[in-house]
């Protein structure tokens, strides 16, 4: 039999306490990354990528990895010199919630996928770098490796804040089948409004009175998209908001019309695409980046469209996606950084990232994929940066918009009070700023 | 002699002193045993409660995002502007409401069913009944949600259709002001509900057995036992739950609410743990979200000590 006195006990006490203690903390610390160090075995630079395409902690890894997936393993295993390390934290929000946690940490990772939207936040409130100090020397060569269309995406201030990567643009997809049953042709009811408002009642009775046309998550980015089409503007080129002009509510109004007859569908988020995916809906407004998901997971035959036109006004469409923001403050990781960003841009790794569906930027010419071909003619024809609202509190003002989008489409409000209430508080908030 | 006396003396002296200092020596570690052995937990709640505590009511008076250089002083901006801002009210207003929803629901329901799986002790079934009841506390909101989700479709949704054989009519639970709310609170009350109705179980069953026959002998029935014996020796497991229930109601209902509606249709299922969210972490002034934290301390402070004052005084401790 041991005896354990009382000093012994109250030591092992407090020495266990601290063991566990600090097993804890250890424990609680976050799956970060190891990366701004060297790997003196490998000799390797290590650098680091927040981005959306992984798989979130927790969650169940892909059979076939993501293109961005691919796109980072034939890097790493090309390279001599450098190592990417990977993780996704969630969505677009989540990411940006982790980068700045770690920016706060004095740990930020070196590269993130930041949306478009974004630009304005990442330079004003992140600090992110600009391409041409990072780049250095090379910046006339990496600039030579994209399109020119997509560097003004990235500008801000005449400056380049980063490498444009995934574009994408709302898109119309139509469950072609539900079409050929109800007599619907796509070409004519995609035409314009008015005639897709007779097709969506068409298609509607065929239906036995479901809503024939959803908006995937966000209001603001597909409204962007119609007031533009209709000749308006959310935010005119002098920065003043544009969103209460007559074109912009006559293109709020479309929408909220299509509801009125229930032929909107004003189910949650999450609830649309397995509307779309289970035939209670015919059309789904969403990213042209889904393209591959839809294929996969489709039943029946579908296709895509662009945007219906306001009379014989031209559909003037809005980006959506990401881009790639450097946040490195060792300045000795730039060269690894650039590395990577050139095998983005080279054939191999644009060529695995345009499996997903997004417009190729590049400068290499791909096969486009089925489907693609609305997102494309959008393209070409002019997209719009997505809207990025400014000021400190710009996230904030950008979310109230959308909810009044919201709420004028389901006719909660009318358009005429909606975008009159949503100018007064975008403008107290960006005002706060 | 003399000397040896003086030594013996001397020794005698020193040996009461080590003694005394032994003593002493017994009586500090005695005294400090209990503060040694919380000590640990004390180190951690300082620095994950007390620290970010203090920390983010430094916080409201600033205008920052953890980043930028700049950290600018607003003074007390970030409480002023929030009853101008309709997006606070209609949390408010959220939070008035699963409050009142949700506290009958966590601090009743569970005592009700609690009452009807003790009668059924000595059934087999009792285990089934238990792990049935007690499941959902143990999922993970995120699979959990997964699950609303086709329960709630308006389209397919389990719930609609049993609904339909009643003659109701479709309804859009996550997309419509007037449902949304409700199904954030039957998520949460089917969340939290097992781990409460547990723990009266737990406090049923400490009764001790002697009071009910005494109480059996005197020809008491089963509903004069439960009133005059049960529920008096339950009140410190109901005033444990009712506490902790009015603590956290809120804070439990975040998680349905960001995984199921994201605080819409139109911002109608929102409370004030989740504007606090949006405003610090997708919005990214961690200067106003920490102004709506100090309010949530306060306020949550203030309903504890009324509950304290006023409801503690019918709780018998046995």
């Amino acid at each position: 039999m041991s005896h354990i006195s009382r000093r012994k006990f109250i030591g092992t006490a407090a020495a266990g306490s601290a063991a566990l203690a600090l097993s804890q903390g250890a424990n609680a610390a976050p799956a970060v990354l190891k990366h701004s160090r060297r790997s003196s075995s490998q000799e390797k630079t290590e650098i680091s990528i927040y981005h959306i395409w992984g798989t979130p902690p927790g969650g169940e890894p892909a059979a076939t990895p993501a293109p961005m997936m691919q796109v980072i393993d034939a890097f790493n295993a090309q390279s001599d010199t450098v190592t990417l390390n990977t993780f996704t934290p969630g969505n677009y929000y989540e990411t940006l919630q982790k980068t700045q946690a770690d920016l706060a940490a004095g740990n930020p990772p070196d590269l993130v996928s930041v949306p478009w939207a974004f630009l304005e936040y990442a330079v004003e409130g992140l600090g992110v770098r600009s391409l041409a100090d990072v780049a250095g020397d090379q910046f006339e060569d990496l600039k030579a490796s994209m399109s020119e269309e997509s560097w003004p995406l990235v500008t801000k201030d005449d400056t380049i804040w980063g490498f444009p990567w995934g574009l994408s643009t709302p898109i119309l997809y139509y469950n072609a089948d539900l079409f050929e049953e109800a007599g619907v042709a796509p070409e004519d009811m995609f035409d314009t409004w008015e005639k897709f408002a007779e097709g969506a009642r068409t298609l509607s009775e065929h239906m036995g009175g479901k809503p024939v046309l959803s908006l995937q998550y966000n209001k603001d980015w597909p409204a962007q998209t119609i007031i533009q089409s209709n000749g308006g503007r959310v935010m005119n080129d002098d920065g003043t908001f544009g969103f209460t002009s007559d074109e912009a509510k006559e293109a709020m109004q479309t929408i909220a019309d299509l509801d009125k007859e229930g032929l909107y569908d004003r189910g949650a988020g999450p609830e649309l695409r397995p509307n779309f995916l289970s035939g209670n809906n015919a059309v789904w407004q969403a990213s042209v980046a889904s393209l591959n998901g839809i294929t996969n997971e489709a039943t029946f035959n579908f296709g895509t469209s662009t945007w219906p036109k306001f009379g014989d006004k031209p559909v003037i469409s809005s980006t959506g996606g990401s881009f790639l923001a450097c946040f490195t403050q060792d300045e000795s990781k730039y060269e690894a950084v650039v590395e990577f960003l050139k095998f983005c841009a080279s054939e191999e790794g644009y060529g695995l990232w345009n499996q997903t569906g997004y417009v190729n930027i590049s400068n290499h010419d791909f096969e486009r994929l089925e489907g693609q071909e609305p997102a494309y003619e959008q393209y070409e024809a002019g997209l719009i940066r997505e809207t990025n609202w400014p000021g400190a509190r710009g996230v904030e003002a950008g979310s109230t918009w959308d909810v009044y989008c919201e709420r004028m489409w389901a006719n909660d409000i009318s358009v005429e009070d909606g975008v009159n209430q949503a100018l007064e508080e975008i403008t107290a908030i960006v005002g706060q700023g | 002699m003399v000397a040896t006396s003086a030594q013996h003396a001397a020794a005698q002296g020193t040996a009461t002193e080590t003694k005394k200092r032994a003593w002493t020596w017994y009586r500090i570690t005695e005294g400090m045993t209990p503060y040694l052995l919380i000590a640990p937990l004390l180190i951690l709640m300082a620095v994950f409660i007390y620290w970010p505590l203090i920390y983010s009511s430094y916080l409201s008076f600033f205008d920052w995002n953890f980043v930028r250089p700049d950290k600018i002083y607003v003074g007390l901006d970030n409480f002023t502007r929030l009853p101008d801002d309709p997006r606070f009210i209609q949390s408010l207003k959220g939070t008035a409401i699963y409050t009142f929803a949700l506290i009958p629901l966590q601090v009743l329901l569970p005592l009700g069913l609690a009452l009807l799986l003790f009668r059924t002790r000595t059934s087999r079934l009792q285990g089934a009944y238990r792990v049935l009841l007690f499941s959902p506390t143990v999922i993970a909101y995120s699979v959990a949600a997964i699950m609303w989700l086709w329960i709630f479709n308006p389209n397919y949704g389990v719930l609609n259709k049993a609904l339909s054989y009643f003659g109701v009519d479709a309804i859009r639970w996550l997309s419509d002001r007037d449902y949304a709310i409700w199904a954030i609170i039957i998520v949460a009350t089917w969340k939290t509900l097992g781990f409460h109705m547990l723990l009266y179980l737990a406090a049923m069953e400490g009764i001790p057995k002697d009071y009910i026959e005494a109480a059996q002998l005197d020809g008491a029935s089963s509903w004069q036992i439960t009133r005059s014996i049960r529920f008096p020796l339950m009140t410190p497991t109901f005033f444990f739950v009712l506490v902790t229930t009015v603590i956290s109601v809120n804070d439990d209902v975040f998680a349905a609410i960001n995984v199921l509606t994201n605080g819409g249709p139109f911002d109608s299922t929102t409370n004030i743990i989740y504007y606090l969210y949006q405003q610090g972490f997708k919005y990214f002034q961690i200067g106003a979200g920490s102004a709506v934290a100090v309010i949530v301390f306060v306020v949550t402070v203030f309903l504890t000590w009324l509950q304290f004052r006023f409801v503690e005084r019918h709780v018998h401790y046995g």
